[in-house]
């Protein structure tokens, strides 16, 4: 009994990591023989999948609900791209450098918004994702409305995916281990958390700055593939783009997350053949999923071929819950 | 002569406001006492557990844990100095495990840094392995071994209260503070209870303060008793004392004597 929890615990786990690495290298592979134009998509799929992953680290897994995830990847994106372009700094030191930058904000920031809970919580961060983008928009160095562009186009589909599946491995390994479950356990309870002898203060503050670091990559990511930069790519829809993908996937469900990510990257340029009824239908879909499975595609679980099979088998009847 | 005081609580006064909720409360526990805490609802009994465990800060007054001042720390801190306890309405993390419910509590006497979490280090996995096989030690003491894969919120009333002190003990308490553990449970899982405090008393050398309601438990297992009414200790002696007291007699029934 106890020896198939631990060997099914393992097997899930395993198969969640073959899974991914798996899809991703077919992804790289394809991605080499495929036109310009599916490769770009795959590069925002990456980026989406980090964008969500790391979301999913503070919404899904320590339940604080943000809603400034673009404010972060902007921070990014801009230092990153400003450190390329005036220092010349190789690609991968100007994106952690970016990230980091990303990290600090979300220390900062952290420190006295996660005291509000809830609804409060999400306008607050709301609030400050557009501040982030407002002292962009006000800035000299960062052109303002123009937009920055002359960023070298340094990022390639082999670079989004390493960075992807870091941020999952980080992720999936972080969720294993006491850190992970004192995570989980804010978002259960977070009174009880702290009577269990946890610092809630130190870990909401760590989720917030490690989901911050991650969107920082994606934000460097993303502004070095594009080539340039405008405040307008970190609206406040960007962010709502990317909590949609966390909800859809399942809040707490890492595959959830990267499946979502997948999805709803490549269904606006699926639908493109609708022309003008894209993206009604893309809104319908997204009601149609939320009214069907209103916990996201995943639950809290992850993807495992065991449960799969045992799904299967029961013919999908107890598939919820 | 307080070297054998575990616990020293001097001037404990709670405000919310203007309602004065416990008014400048005395009161020790020696080490190993098991003491009830009684009193009518609204008394202040769980306002004193929030206060020693630092949900509250206290308005006035100190709590002393072997001498040393806690009252000031923070709630998770005060846990890790070995002050443990139960909620009166069940604060579960009702979405995980069994097993991960106690792993959590653990969180401070098995840690790690987070590097070694993320590069999967031997000392992570030797860690987690020591945290399973402790867990699981603590859940067959509590009688919870064959449901710790099943989700907290799908246990049991009587299970769920258990496992909320499998939880606490996996604090490695000194005190341990139960908030009506007996609240809806029928008389025979009152009397498994009521052995099953007097096991990890004598098992992990604890002492023990419990808010309780059931007085047939309360009269059975505590050595000694202290009586709040309106935030006021009216009485503190032994079961047989507190039962012949005029005023708690008049606090419970209202009556004039």
């Amino acid at each position: 009994m106890k020896n198939t929890t631990n060997k099914k615990n393992l097997d899930a786990y395993l198969t969640l990591i073959a899974g991914i690495v798996l899809v991703l290298l077919n992804v790289v592979l394809l991605a080499g023989k495929m036109p310009a134009y599916y490769s770009g998509i795959l590069r925002f799929v990456g980026i989406n999948i980090i964008l969500a992953v790391s979301l999913n680290l503070i919404n899904g897994i320590t339940g604080q609900f943000s809603l400034g995830h673009a404010g972060f990847m902007a921070v990014g994106a801009y230092v990153s791209a400003l450190v390329s372009i005036h220092l010349g700094w190789p690609l991968i030191l100007a994106l952690f450098v970016g990230a980091l930058a990303a990290a600090l904000l979300g220390v900062l920031i952290g420190l006295p918004t996660l005291r509000l809970k809830g609804d409060y919580l999400a306008i607050a961060t709301l609030g400050l994702g557009e501040i982030i983008r407002v002292v962009i928009l006000n800035l000299d160095i960062t052109k303002g409305a123009r937009g920055l562009g002359s960023i070298p186009r340094t990022t390639n589909i082999y670079l989004v995916e390493l960075v992807a599946v870091i941020t999952i491995l980080f992720t999936v390994n972080l969720m294993r281990s006491t850190h992970g479950r004192a995570l989980l356990s804010i978002r259960e309870d977070e009174i009880a958390a702290e009577a269990m002898g946890i610092n809630t203060t130190f870990y909401k503050v760590f989720a917030f700055s490690a989901g911050a670091f991650f969107a920082g990559l994606a934000g460097g990511l993303f502004a070095h593939s594009m080539g340039y930069i405008a405040p307008s790519n970190f609206e406040f829809m960007r962010s709502i783009e990317i909590l949609v993908m966390v909800v859809l996937g399942g809040l707490g469900s890492i595959t959830g997350s990267v499946v979502a990510a997948f999805v709803l990257t490549i269904l606006p340029e699926a639908l493109r053949g609708f022309a003008q009824f894209r993206m009604v239908l893309y809104s319908a879909l997204l009601i149609a999923i939320m009214l069907f499975r209103p916990s996201g595609l995943m639950g809290t679980r992850e993807l495992d071929v065991r449960s799969a099979l045992t799904i299967f088998k029961s013919g999908g009847e107890k598939d919820a819950e | 002569m307080p070297s054998n005081h575990l616990l020293d609580a001097k001037g404990l006064t709670m405000n919310f406001g203007g309602l004065t909720a416990v008014a400048n409360l005395n009161f020790h526990l020696n080490k190993g006492d098991l003491v009830g805490l009684i009193g009518p609802n609204g008394a202040g009994k769980t306002t004193v557990f929030n206060m020693l465990t630092g949900v509250y800060t206290p308005s006035e007054g100190t709590v002393e844990l072997e001498s040393e001042l806690v009252s000031n720390l923070k709630p998770y801190k005060i846990t890790r100095k070995g002050i443990a306890r139960t909620f009166q309405n069940i604060r579960l993390f009702n979405e995980l495990s069994v097993l991960d419910n106690v792993r959590i509590a653990f969180h401070s006497r098995r840690n790690y840094p987070i590097v070694n979490a993320v590069f999967l280090t031997p000392s992570f996995f030797k860690a987690e392995r020591a945290v399973k096989k402790d867990a699981r030690e603590l859940l067959s003491i509590l009688r919870l071994e064959d449901k710790q894969d099943e989700k907290a919120k799908n246990l049991s009333y009587g299970q769920m209260r258990r496992l909320e002190v499998a939880r606490a003990l996996a604090t490695n308490p000194k005190l341990l503070l139960l908030d009506e553990p007996a609240a809806g449970m029928n008389p025979q899982e009152t009397e498994e209870l009521t052995e099953l405090i007097a096991l990890i008393r004598e098992k992990f050398a604890l002492t023990i303060l419990l808010i309780e309601h059931d007085m047939s438990l309360v009269m059975k297992i505590c050595e000694r008793i202290m009586v709040l009414d309106y935030g006021v200790l009216i009485a503190n002696g032994t079961p047989q004392e507190i039962q012949e007291n005029e005023r708690v007699i008049e606090a419970y029934l209202g009556g004039e004597v």
